[in-house]
């Protein structure tokens, strides 16, 4: 069962100036907060602070985000506004966000925001909201903005709303910007035989011998019962179960017996009716995590 | 670094002393800002962190290059935060006023800051109330303001400011630091839960069996196993929360 992903609105705002962003921003959130919607803006402090005197007596209906350190890794990102998000909706049937984008200036990270971006459209797909992501043109790259096109269907920018012409569809878009797991040595396999329980006992060994923290081990330990726990309901069983060490992170793969699956956004949808949690946990709690087809079985990778 | 990244304190810890000098000098060009160093370095931390959580070891960039860019985001909206002019309307002054004579009552009676509890009591105006005021109470003195209240100026706040290299102010920082924000998922489950998992699977103890678990809490080994998977599942509840259906 599919559930509904044309609910959400998901476009950009691009900017050159504060007058411009307050000139967009606050009509934008007044009108839906006239309309019983609820409101949320998300930004660094100042950001915040400009709002709340802009908006004046409606500030009080205004749920504000300081985001400065919310943008560390993709899926942690979309689960701290998923968070927000679901909040707001328990109170209004619907709502509208302004939410400025922290990108950072290194070109090697531009394509993970911009995935950030494709995942969102897909994340959310199914949430009731309007959400402008706000994009500051001073200073920030061309890249990113071509980015911003491309995964945002309607942009405002300096003369109004223009549909987006390089809009691209979220999955394609993933595909292209994620990078192939590329093989790995050096893994060995660890014994799982008595199911998750027996995987977590000897994942937890594992993980003190390597001298991960506590509280990482404990991240490891969920993400690794909810990989193990779909490929014994979906995959066919447990195949194999791999640790080490590479690119200085501890890597857990589990090898499950089924013909996997193919789906570039798989882990990012947030938590709805008829899609299970799972995948979706175990990206929050982890730095990263692939699913590939490798020459033993469907192989699901996780990144501590 | 992957450690902190990953909210480890001890490395987080490590992280911040490295590069606590470096910070430093990010902050001096900041000087004609009004900011007190000590917040410009405080910021200046919350900024490594940060960039601690996103760096991939992976990329080309090393990681000071990488970080830099964070610390002086956070340093700049700090002086833009402070350096705000606040207009406030008619009922903002009257809260304002209120709150000032709250705080001088409270001072004149107890001869200590009240809490924000004991402001919000005294004056009917709730915390994120009374943070926006107090916000808006924040001046941030300047480098330049003479330190006297005789007619004849003798030193200035800025001869004060401890040479930037000096340790005394790294310290201070370092003293302050806290992960305020690391996650800790155990904090959800309750006592007994915390206890089972913790000790099943040796986050920051020695590892027992669930049978050595259930003796020493007076239960069976089955019992401890379905905490066990009460804790679990609580835990997954809390990450997979999902939106009304309407």
């Amino acid at each position: 069962m599919s559930s509904d992903d044309t609910a959400l609105r998901h476009n950009a705002l691009v900017y050159e100036s504060k007058d411009e962003y307050l000139a967009r921003a606050v009509p934008f959130l007044k009108a839906g907060i006239e309309a019983g919607e609820g409101a949320v803006v998300a930004h660094t402090k100042p950001g915040l602070a400009m709002m709340r005197e802009a908006l004046g007596s409606e500030a009080a209906r205004v749920t504000f985000v300081d985001v400065s350190a919310a943008y560390t890794r993709p899926a942690r990102t979309l689960a701290a506004y998923h968070k927000v998000y679901v909040e707001q909706l328990r109170k209004t049937p619907t709502l509208r966000a302004v939410a400025d984008v922290q990108f950072g200036p290194d070109p090697d990270e531009w394509d993970l925001w911009t995935g950030y971006e494709a995942a969102f459209n897909r994340s959310f797909g199914h949430l009731p909201a309007w959400v402008l992501c706000s994009y500051d043109a001073n200073g920030t790259p061309d890249p990113i903005i071509e980015g911003v096109w491309q995964t945002h269907p309607e942009v405002v920018a300096g003369h109004g709303w223009d549909s987006s012409d390089r809009y691209e569809d979220p999955d394609h878009l993933l595909r292209r910007l994620t990078p192939a797991p590329a093989p790995l040595t050096g893994l060995r396999p660890i014994p799982f035989a008595r199911g998750a329980e027996e995987l977590r006992e000897q994942l937890a060994r594992e993980l003190a011998a390597a001298k991960i923290s506590e509280a990482q081990s404990l991240d490891l330990l969920l993400a690794a019962t909810e990989i193990a726990n779909n490929a014994m309901q979906h995959g066919g069983g447990i195949q194999e179960v791999r640790v080490g060490h590479a690119r200085g992170r501890f890597v857990c793969e589990i090898v499950d017996r089924g013909d996997g699956f193919d789906d570039p956004a798989a882990g990012y949808l947030a938590p709805r009716e008829g899609i299970g949690a799972g995948l979706w946990v175990a990206r929050q709690l982890t730095w990263s995590t692939e699913f590939f087809h490798s020459p033993t079985g469907f192989t699901t990778r996780i990144w501590l | 670094m992957i450690a902190a990244e990953c909210g480890d304190s001890d490395a987080c810890q490590k992280l911040v002393e490295a590069f606590l000098p470096a910070i430093g000098d990010l902050a001096r060009s900041f000087k004609n800002s009004r900011v007190e160093r000590l917040e410009l370095l405080q910021e200046g931390v919350a900024g490594l962190l940060i960039a601690a959580r996103r760096y991939d070891t992976t990329l080309n960039t090393p990681f000071w290059a990488y970080a830099a860019f964070w610390v002086r985001k956070a340093m700049q909206e700090l002086v833009a935060e402070l350096a705000r002019p606040v207009a406030l309307s008619d009922r903002a002054v009257r809260e304002l006023a209120q709150l000032r004579r709250a705080r001088s009552e409270h001072l004149q009676m107890h001869g200590v800051e009240p809490t924000t509890d004991e402001l919000s009591r005294a004056t009917g105006l709730t915390a994120p109330q009374l943070e926006r005021l107090q916000a808006t109470e924040r001046t941030p003195r300047s480098m330049e303001e003479q330190l006297t209240d005789r007619d004849e100026a003798t030193a200035t706040i800025g001869d004060t400011i401890v040479d930037p290299t000096a340790e005394q102010a790294y310290q201070q920082v370092l003293d302050a630091f806290e992960i305020r924000d690391v996650r800790d998922l155990t904090e959800q489950l309750d006592e007994r839960e915390r206890i089972v998992i913790r000790a099943h699977y040796g986050l920051g103890q020695d590892a027992q069996t669930l049978s050595e678990i259930g003796a020493g809490l007076g239960l069976t080994a089955e019992r401890a196993r379905q905490i066990e998977a009460a804790a679990l599942s609580k835990l997954r509840a809390a990450l997979s929360q999902s939106a009304p259906v309407r």
